[in-house]
């Protein structure tokens, strides 16, 4: 692929806008900026948006044996949380927080234990949050030992997908809705055998990644140097949607390959062991569950799940995000690359140049999160203005603002200073 | 010489073995970082002519499964597809313009 860094000779082949006038109740206003630099905004998303939806922390096969546990320190919902696999198979989540005094039980990150010991003063719980034991036990004055177990955070799975709830007002299925029902029959576990995770924490609010990720404008200038020729072309050189759906909270998106796209060499090379980054594998019927719109020029789905999800779903793997807002302005963002089992190594080489080369052209998009959040508090500007393509940008903002009870995002965040009290977790 | 062996029909290779055969991906990066395009484009002119080739061998073998030379082959492949986009796509060892990949923390063991 050239490096071309010339001005590129790309001409509008669209005939203007036609997903908005599908979503009628989105209008095609400017969007305010305000609720990426409000602290009282940030404030409502944490207690009625990350405190209450249903929130996905990966794979199960995180956790392929009993005792197998990992430990997610979720900063925007003030706690951290135990997700461990029990003697029984099941897998159950419990805030990380001692009986006794509220310390940490847990430390590590990951790891597989019979118990979970405190180290504080030693308390002992088992996999299932029951407490076992409290050293020097009789010199406490009166304590109900089956009432002091681990606190349980609600848990389910759905397609090997592990998600919490703080404050469940719905099943997950329920929650997931009909954006699931097309998914499932995906190979997610046979795709998934394999994963590799990447984590940065950047300085910018999390609605900004999450934004850079919702969107393929970007692909012709941003991505010149990369990805700009396999996702484009001259038939399509914006990269122009082949679907877009947007459920009541969820999104479904798929994106274009040039099927005059010449691959590299050391490419064209790794895809005859199976890699996809780049295309997909015409000569294959896809499996269920993508290509919604059945175009034979399909490379990948983007599917969102409200609010801060998103799984890219290629024939042959697939790549998800979570973003985790830490402050108004500090972001962690993990990224897994999820790949079927390789069959020998030279598979695993294809994985590996598959996932090397993704990991450099996220960082071309990871470049502009930290520029525009430098700016984005100056007031210079008030509003985004999105085109027809940015259709899930003004969709996320939209159903961010209803999800927390706001019509008008900027006049009910005012009002709460007054003392607008948000629900607390139950737990 | 390198004391970094490979399988017997790559020996050739042993002098980039002993930079490039590397066994996970922050090593094989902060290499490519670390080395300026001359020393990139020696690793990819030699290694490219010879990949086909390469690939054959490993097809053969699960990873796990590996002789240790065949490992460090693997490990040197490996680093030809870490510093592929740099010589195909960049011209420069970094991302250009790109977020500081270094802040950018692969799970350990990958």
């Amino acid at each position: 692929m050239p490096v071309e860094q010339s001005r590129m000779n790309i001409e509008s082949t669209s005939d203007g806008p036609k997903w908005h006038s599908q979503y009628p109740e989105l209008g095609t206003d400017p969007v305010p900026i305000e609720p990426y630099v409000s602290p009282e905004f940030f404030e409502l998303e944490r207690n009625r948006v990350f405190r209450r939806a249903w929130l996905c922390l990966g794979r199960e096969e995180r956790l392929p044996n009993p005792g197998d546990f990992f430990v997610k320190d979720l900063a925007i919902a003030r706690t951290s949380i135990i997700v461990v696999r029990g003697e029984d198979g099941r897998i159950r989540a419990f805030h990380n927080a001692c009986s006794h005094r509220s310390n940490k039980v847990e430390w590590q990150a990951k790891g597989c234990a019979s118990t979970f010991t405190c180290p504080f003063h030693g308390w002992c719980y088992g996999l299932d949050g029951n407490l076992l034991a409290i050293p020097d036990e009789k010199n406490f004055f009166y304590l109900e030992k089956n009432k002091l177990g681990l606190t349980p955070i609600e848990l389910d799975i759905w397609q090997g997908f592990i998600f919490i709830n703080l404050s469940p007002e719905q099943s997950l299925r329920e929650y997931l809705g009909e954006w699931a029902d097309a998914l499932e029959g995906y190979p997610f576990a046979a795709n998934g055998a394999t994963c590799y995770e990447w984590s940065t924490e950047l300085r910018c609010n999390w609605k900004l990644l999450r934004d850079a990720f919702k969107e393929a404008y970007h692909v012709a200038f941003l991505h010149r140097r990369s990805v700009r020729d396999s996702y484009s072309g001259r038939k399509n050189p914006f990269s122009h949607a082949l679907y877009f759906k947007l459920f009541r909270l969820h999104q479904r998106w798929s994106l274009p390959a040039n099927p005059e796209y010449q691959p590299s060499p050391l490419e064209a090379i790794a895809y005859r062991y199976a890699s996809f980054v780049l295309k997909n594998d015409f000569t294959r019927e896809p499996p269920r569950g993508v290509n919604p719109a059945n175009d034979p020029n399909w490379v990948l789905d983007i599917n969102a799940i409200f609010p801060n999800y998103t799984i890219d779903m290629l024939e042959n793997g697939y790549f998800t995000y979570n973003f985790w807002p830490i402050a108004i302005d500090r972001t962690l963002w993990e990224v897994r690359a999820y790949f079927p089992h390789p069959r020998n190594a030279a598979e695993r080489f294809s994985q590996e140049h598959a996932r090397v080369t993704y990991r450099d052209v996220i960082m071309e998009d990871a470049s502009t999160m930290e520029n525009t959040q430098s700016v984005i508090a100056s007031g210079a500007k008030t509003h985004f203005n999105f085109q027809d393509e940015e259709l899930l940008l003004r969709h996320d903002n939209k159903v961010l603002a209803e999800y927390m009870g706001l019509t008008n995002g900027r006049a009910k965040v005012r009002r709460s200073r007054g003392g607008n009290h948000v629900r607390r977790p139950a737990a | 010489m390198s004391d970094v062996r490979l399988p017997d029909q790559f020996r050739d290779l042993e002098p980039l073995a002993g930079l490039w055969s590397l066994p996970t991906e922050a090593e094989r990066h902060d290499r490519r970082l670390a080395s300026n395009m001359a020393e990139l484009r020696r690793l990819y002119d030699a290694l490219m002519p010879r990949i086909v080739d390469v690939l054959a061998y490993l097809s053969e073998f699960q990873v796990e499964n590996l002789t240790p030379e065949g490992r460090n082959l693997f490990y040197l492949a490996c680093s030809l597809a870490e510093i592929s986009p740099a010589v195909e796509l960049f011209g420069q060892p970094q991302v250009p313009a790109g977020y500081d990949s270094r802040r950018f923390i692969p799970a350990e063991g990958q």
